[in-house]
């Protein structure tokens, strides 16, 4: 079964890990509310993690809706999927797809055409546990919502990362998720898709608004630009760059999760305009 | 929202029904939150009446909305239950729009029992196609009648070449389209302030919804070109008469 897909030299470093005692960090990623940017950045924060130097393996447990391997443009190379490997129809280096950009970074894909529920939780939970043994990190990329598909998702972690917009809506789900996860998974909550031109005007909550309701630890701030959407469709992570305060962003996050002690999140705020500089200020 | 809010603008008597229990949102974004007493799943357990249930909108007489229960799961409620609900509203209603969760597991399903045509929203990106997509097939699956709103366009990165065009989305999904939503920071404010922004037909966006309901309704309405110019600052609404005609 094995070299099927891969190089003997590109499956190797994921069997063998250099130390081989201290398990690997499993983090899934989730968020209640779909279309807020769970799998933009766990494609980002993975690309960043694996920049640093970590061995990561990012697991897309959304079965039926995949999306993490078109984020990082490697679409064509899956071949087997999480369900291959939980119902032993390959192993775990064939269904292991290594990234084309990033050393040390892989990807097991979800099945496109089959049903969340027909995933077993304790399976789930077994395959996360075989990946830590191999990997310093296991992102989870959880499907949105509160049914099977991320109750799959959460099994395995020990940790979560949620993430929120600035929109009342998305901030209620993160709330309720945070609720549902109870004490183990020590949520940290990244902001996304803050338009700093709206917070200024007024019409956006601020990261201040929803730091205050939700009360977590704040892992980053993300600005909502559209070389965001660019690279998502590329297939390009925005973190393979560390050009421009997006991509530092992602970094940060890194960081902080390797345990570095990092400068607060913030997003830079618009310079007053020519306009509020003659009328001191204005709505601002 | 905007949606029922458009058509009970125009007289029709519209129900909404919150679809996402345990992840419920649509109370919020009418702002009417405060008002729930109970909801969906209560009707589905037979222990209150619908139209208990059903929370009038003051602005719009001929709006009400089903809430979902948020501390309940998605297997609260079969799909016999919800359909059963969805047909007793559309005898009181013209329109019942019904608000799907994300994905498709259970609460997908639920969401689309009783529906007799399907809404498929989509963002103009790479991912969300594929999405839609899948759910197109769902549906299809179902011989729902199916109609695509395309959200989020950014007309500017269009034009640019950074972001598929409605041309693009259509061909690849291959469904009959109803609205193009351009990414308009209206849509963020009017949402966190729970007022539906037809409310305003000073709103940019307004009008678009409006032509939405004129399609719904079976009127052939031209479709709304966004040029290079839609802009959200003072030089774009200056120039918004021309472009959002």
């Amino acid at each position: 079964m094995h070299a099927l897909t891969h190089t003997a030299t590109a499956t190797e470093p994921a069997v063998t890990r250099g130390e081989t005692t201290k398990l690997g960090r499993a983090i899934v990623v989730t968020s209640g509310k779909g279309g807020v940017g769970k799998t933009t950045t766990t494609a980002n924060l993975g690309t960043a993690l694996a920049q640093r130097g970590a061995r990561v393996a990012l697991v897309d447990a959304d079965i039926g809706l995949r999306n993490l391997d078109i984020l990082l443009g490697l679409e064509n190379r899956v071949q087997y999927h999480v369900l291959d490997v939980l119902d032993e129809n390959a192993s775990l280096d064939d269904a292991l797809v290594a990234d084309k950009h990033s050393d040390g970074l892989y990807l097991l894909a979800a099945a496109q055409s089959r049903e969340k529920e027909e995933v077993d939780t304790e399976k789930m939970r077994a395959l996360v546990a075989s990946l830590r043994e191999r990997f310093d990190y296991v992102i989870i990329d959880s499907p949105a919502g509160i049914e099977k598909g991320f109750k799959n998702a959460v099994a395995g972690a020990q940790e979560a990362i949620v993430v929120c917009t600035p929109e009342v809506s998305a901030v209620r789900d993160v709330d309720r998720v945070v609720g549902l996860l109870g004490n183990r998974f020590r949520p940290q909550l990244v902001i996304n898709r803050v338009r700093p031109q709206l917070v200024k005007k007024g019409t956006m909550l601020s990261v201040e608004d929803v730091d205050a309701f939700l009360r977590l630890p704040l892992l980053g701030v993300i600005a909502d630009e559209p070389q965001i959407i660019v690279t998502t469709n590329r297939g390009e992570p925005l973190a393979l760059s560390r050009d421009g305060q997006t991509a530092n962003a992602y970094h940060a996050i890194a960081a902080r999760i390797a345990g570095e002690d990092v400068p607060a999140p913030r997003v830079e705020m618009p310079k007053p305009t020519l306009f509020e500089r003659l009328f001191r200020g204005g709505r601002a | 929202m905007n949606l029922g809010a458009a058509l009970a603008t125009a007289g029709k008597r519209v129900i909404l029904v919150d679809a996402d229990i345990g992840l419920r949102n649509l109370d919020l974004v009418l702002g009417l939150e405060k008002r729930i007493v109970v909801d969906l799943v209560e009707v589905a357990e037979g222990r209150c009446q619908l139209r208990q249930a059903l929370i009038r909108d003051k602005r719009f007489p001929a709006l009400s909305l089903l809430p979902a229960s948020q501390t309940r799961d998605k297997d609260a409620v079969t799909q016999e239950q919800f359909a059963a609900i969805v047909d007793q509203a559309a005898e009181a209603a013209d329109y019942v729009l019904v608000d799907s969760p994300a994905g498709i597991e259970g609460g997908f399903r639920n969401a689309i029992a009783g529906a007799t045509e399907a809404i498929v929203v989509t963002t103009p990106e790479v991912s969300a196609i594929r999405d839609a997509d899948r759910v197109v097939g769902k549906l299809s699956d179902r011989a729902l009648p199916i109609r695509l709103i395309v959200n989020r366009l950014r007309p500017e990165m269009v034009h640019t070449g950074d972001m598929l065009s409605v041309e693009d989305v259509c061909e690849v999904l291959g469904v009959e389209l109803l609205g193009v939503i351009p990414d308009d920071e209206e849509i963020i404010d009017t949402t966190n302030r729970g007022e539906p922004l037809v409310l305003d037909d000073s709103k940019r966006l307004a009008a678009i919804f409006h032509k939405i309901v004129r399609r719904l309704e079976g009127e052939i309405v031209p479709f709304t070109r966004f040029g290079n110019g839609y802009r959200h600052g003072l030089l774009g609404r200056l120039f918004a008469g021309l472009t959002t005609g």
